[in-house]
């Protein structure tokens, strides 16, 4: 089953859903923004595991990146494919800021980062000069055609950001894998023992929180690549932390995996079913979940397919992985 | 006698039922039914407008209806829940269902994203609710409003130079729409000569006084201009009524102010202040056409109509009627929707509308009104007044 | 300028009242059961719906309306305790997204029963001017202001010098050394809980009284006792109060020497300068480094 597994979902993720579901704009839009949410929720997920920090304000950096990659690309006309990786560098040099924050433990970080997130909404609407203020920016340019492939339409746009959102995964998992990712999780069962060992916590924590606002500013200008629009309000909106906090928790924040199926299953559920079900309020489904995740199975979601799963006989095992 | 009584009935009869076939024939090859997409924030912080926006969007579809034009409208709606990603989702979904155009939108930063995605589908998207420059900045073909920033600042500084104020404190929430707004109604002020000070506030902030005691006691001004929103104004009536600033003459807002709704729930605060209105409260209509309007609103929601149910009736009825005339000259299949709107030059409730080639209404200009005695009435152009201003006036 | 400045002080510190309320409750969860109640502010925020309904349907006064605050809040504080006390692993984390995940179902419960619109008391006789020579105010301010001088110093005795405080200042710092002397920390928990419901449920109606209330304010709610807790440094109730108002007084001048639109900017610049420079707060002693 394990080769097969990944194999199956990859070719299903890039043939068979734009084939399917390509002709209905709708549903691809649907699915890009759950993209995205996925790729937050995976870069708050690694700050969780490998750095130990609960984040709240992961929309600081998403937001950063966004600004960054809007403006480069539309004052200093850098190509949009340049533009996208530099918003998350620039999220990467917003984390500078941040790193005061790394001696604070749990709750503390979670909301000092929170206060970021708010200290830089409220400078994206001082700085008018560069950001356009509160008026935000229109008409931020789409994403290119590359070798015929069209960037910028909305198939091209699910094949793109499928394709980050997969290689954050591929270097989440390099990382978890590493000496350092090893050490990283010792680092939660005593911090004073990895400190023997000769590991310099600090400085791997820090670089943890370097990657997970890369590619939270790299996700966040993407966005603004696919909505080609950005106010302070919107981009670092609390809903960029909120959102992928609830998917990462649902899916299995303690997985690969996780929080790609969490963000996927949670954002479809939520805008296809419970949308219809209550046209008012229905985010109070959403808590709801989140609520009884961390009641029934702490660990999310996938764990507990898996644990179903490996229960069933080997035959049923097949079939479910073809 | 019985042939010759009988004769006239036959024919009486047999032309009642020619008439009949005539009529369903005909209703039968021309009748068409319209689908017209909505894209509107019914949850999330702009529920409540878009809720108001939706109220007068139904009535248009329900007096269109019953005009017996020979074509009928019916309504898709889908709330964008206020966040841009969804009210792109949401053009898309309606593009997909194959809606002929689009009336709705609430927020520019929901109309920016939505009415890009519009024009990439080829729809017609006409909305009230995005009044920042931006939007017609961008030259699109087929985005239309009926109302603008432009026309706001217009009826507040006018008020303002009618009073013939030497100076004007303006508080403004730093949001893109009150920001925007607050720097155009400055410009003009400075421009006749008055002298203008700025106050912006953080959205989140709810203590008004220390500003009110700057205007108080460092500018004397002796108009205050609120531009934001009715937590706002509250905040800063509020303040105004504990501090008292003597040198203040007038107290001038702008939408969501000169409402019933603020009338019957801060009956203590709103005495004297002026907003912008269409309409007076009680609504009273000269015009047929508003007559017809206010008898339907009442009729499905059983109150008077708002400010936001006006301007969403006015931008459907254009729109639908456009689509009539598009469908009867055979242009709408062809893509012509755009082309046949901008021709509309019509009188309605909130006064003249054109629209240029960006989509934009130059006729649109607001009108003031004031709180009187639990009442709104009209009191700025005087054209359009119902009642001379109560000045000086201020609810302290 | 004095006049003005003044003013301003005076402000502060009214509004540093308010805060205080907000945030005493929050303090003392956290100070007893080291858990961030995320769900505060919207328990602060029912207490404020209740108010509003009480006036509109039944022509109550808010002052009056306290006792079904209390009923209904306290109600919700402890159920809310009742599924924190259910998490058995990693409780410092999931703790804190398990109230999250309840902020989110009170604020759309709010948002379903009363709608979006905004609401605040018709009361004149809360909104009248007091006038105290060259000091300006809403009654409402002064009233809540001495609630929550009296709440604070009362919250204080309580911890200080009555059994069940000392028993939750027990549990705090070691939960099985307190068992083991016979305290049950579930039901000090419990009463701690129910201790915070009542905080809320004064500072629900004191916000209502004085300001202007619709279904998304709870969080922000949150986050300003949040950094109030952090100003003050865990445990200190008195710490609680001062650096209530030290926020209040710090929006006010940003206000009055700077520009309104940098209010928020100072709050949470404040906060950080605090948590980075004395990480044990203005008035505390515990420990928060990682």
């Amino acid at each position: 089953m394990k080769p097969i597994a990944p194999v199956a979902v990859l070719a299903a993720a890039y043939l068979l859903v734009p084939l399917l579901l390509g002709g209905n704009a709708y549903l691809m839009t649907l699915l890009v923004s759950a993209l995205i949410i996925a790729g937050i929720a995976l870069a708050w997920a690694l700050l969780g595991n490998l750095g130990g920090m609960v984040s709240f304000g992961h929309a600081a950096f998403f937001g950063v990146g966004a600004y960054t990659s809007a403006l480069l690309s539309m004052q200093a006309g850098l190509p949009v494919l340049l533009a996208i990786p530099l918003g998350g560098l620039g999220a990467a040099l917003a984390a500078v800021a941040v790193l005061p924050a790394l001696r604070l433990s749990g709750p503390y970080f979670a909301l000092a980062i929170l206060a970021y997130a708010h200290i830089f909404r409220i400078l994206a609407t001082e700085l008018k000069s560069l950001t356009g203020g509160s008026a935000g920016i229109l008409g931020i340019p789409g994403l290119p055609t590359l070798g015929g492939l069209e960037l910028g339409s909305r198939n091209g746009q699910y094949l793109l950001v499928l394709t980050v959102v997969l290689a954050f995964i591929a270097l989440y998992r390099a990382i978890w894998r590493s000496d350092y990712g090893l050490a990283l999780r010792a680092m939660h069962d005593s911090e004073d023992a990895t400190r023997v060992v000769g590991v310099n916590s600090t400085l791997l924590k820090a670089a943890m929180l370097f990657v997970s606002a890369f590619m939270t500013g790299t996700i966040g200008a993407l966005n603004a690549h696919v909505i080609n629009f950005l106010d302070p309000d919107y981009a670092f909106s609390g809903a960029w932390t909120i959102v992928p906090i609830a998917a990462a928790i649902f899916g299995g924040y303690r997985t690969l995996g996780g929080p790609l199926l969490g963000a996927i299953a949670v954002y479809l559920l939520d805008q296809l079913l419970f949308k219809a079900l209550f046209p008012s309020g229905h985010q109070i489904i959403l808590g709801v979940l989140l609520g009884a995740m961390i009641l029934l199975s702490p660990n999310g979601l996938l764990p507990w397919i898996s644990r179903r799963l490996q229960r069933r006989p080997a035959t049923e095992v097949r079939h479910a992985a073809a | 006698m019985h042939s010759t009584a009988s004769h006239p009935r036959a024919t009486r009869l047999r032309t009642l039922a020619l008439a009949v076939a005539l009529a369903l024939g005909s209703f039968a090859a021309q009748a068409e039914e319209f689908v017209v997409g909505s894209q509107i924030p019914l949850t999330g912080s702009l529920a409540r407008v878009g809720n108001g926006m939706l109220e007068g969007i139904k009535v248009a579809v329900e007096v269109f209806n019953a005009r017996n034009t020979g074509n009928t409208i019916r309504l898709e709606v889908i709330d964008d829940e206020s966040v841009p990603a969804k009210a792109v989702a949401a053009v898309e979904k309606l593009a997909a269902d194959k809606v002929v155009a689009l009336s709705g939108g609430y927020g520019s930063n929901l109309i920016g994203p939505a009415s890009e995605a519009a024009e990439k589908a080829g729809l017609t998207y006409v909305t009230s609710g995005g009044v920042s420059d931006e939007l017609t900045r961008r030259g699109l073909k087929h985005f239309f409003r009926i109302n603008n920033n432009a026309g706001y600042a217009k009826a507040m500084a006018g008020l303002f130079e009618e009073m013939k104020l030497s100076s004007v404190a303006i508080v403004y929430s730093t949001k893109d729409a009150t920001e925007g707004l607050a720097k155009a109604v400055a410009a003009d002020l400075e421009a006749h000569g008055i002298k203008v000070t700025l106050h912006a506030f953080d959205p989140a902030i709810t203590d008004f006084k220390p500003i009110i005691n700057k205007v108080r006691l460092q500018d004397r001004a002796e108009g205050i201009a609120m531009v934001g929103y009715e937590n706002d104004y509250v905040g800063i009536l509020r303040a105004a009524k504990v501090l008292k600033p003597s040198s203040v003459k007038a107290v001038v807002g702008v939408w969501s102010l000169a409402t019933a709704q603020m009338a019957q729930e801060f009956p203590e605060l709103m005495p004297q202040v002026y907003g912008t209105a269409m309409l007076p409260f009680p609504v009273e209509f000269k015009s047929e056409a508003g007559r017809q309007f206010a008898t339907a609103y009442e009729r499905l929601y059983h109150k008077e109509p708002d400010y936001l149910g006006q301007f969403g009736y006015v931008q459907s009825m254009l729109l639908f009627e456009a689509i009539d005339r598009a469908a009867k000259n055979g242009t709408l299949a062809k893509g012509g929707l755009s082309e046949e709107l901008r021709r509309t030059d019509a009188e309605t409730i909130i006064g003249q509308v054109t629209f240029d080639a960006n989509g934009d209404n130059p006729h649109f200009s607001h009108r003031m009104g004031q709180h009187q005695n639990g009442k709104v009435a009209l009191v700025w152009p005087d054209a359009e007044a119902t009642a001379p201003k109560q000045f000086p006036g201020v609810p302290w | 300028m004095t006049e003005l400045i003044l003013q301003s002080l005076y402000s502060g510190l009214l509004v540093g009242g308010a805060y205080a309320l907000i945030a005493l409750g929050l303090a003392l969860v956290f100070g007893t059961m080291k858990i961030i109640n995320l769900a505060h502010g919207e328990l602060v925020l029912l207490a404020a719906y209740v108010a509003y309904t009480a006036e509109s349907q039944f022509g109550l006064n808010p002052l009056a309306s306290i006792p079904f605050a209390l009923v209904i809040v306290c109600a919700s504080a402890v159920l809310v305790y009742l599924l924190v006390s259910r998490i058995r692993v990693n409780r410092e984390l999931n703790s804190l997204i398990l109230t999250f995940g309840l902020g989110i179902i009170l604020t759309n419960a709010v948002l379903i029963v009363w709608s979006a619109n905004i609401r605040s008391t018709s009361s004149a006789w809360l909104q009248d001017a007091v006038v105290l020579g060259p000091l300006f105010s809403m009654r409402s301010e002064v009233v809540f202001f001495v609630l929550s001088l009296a709440l604070a110093g009362g919250l204080w005795w309580w911890l200080s010098r009555s059994w069940y405080g000392r028993a939750v200042r027990a549990v705090s710092s070691n939960r099985d050394a307190a068992k083991l002397m016979g305290i049950d920390p579930v039901r000090t928990e419990l009463v701690s809980f129910v201790v915070a419901g009542v905080l809320a449920s004064v500072a629900g109606v004191a916000i209502y009284s004085s300001s202007v209330i619709q279904p998304a304010l709870g969080h922000a709610l949150t986050i300003k006792a949040f950094i109030i807790t952090v100003l003050a440094g865990i445990g200190s109730m008195p710490g609680v109060l001062l650096g209530a108002v030290l926020l209040g007084v710090t929006e006010s001048l940003t206000v009055t020497l700077a520009s309104s639109a940098l209010q928020e900017l100072a709050g949470m610049v404040l906060f950080l300068l605090v948590l980075f420079v004395m990480p044990n707060g203005l008035f505390g002693g515990a420990r928060r480094r990682g």
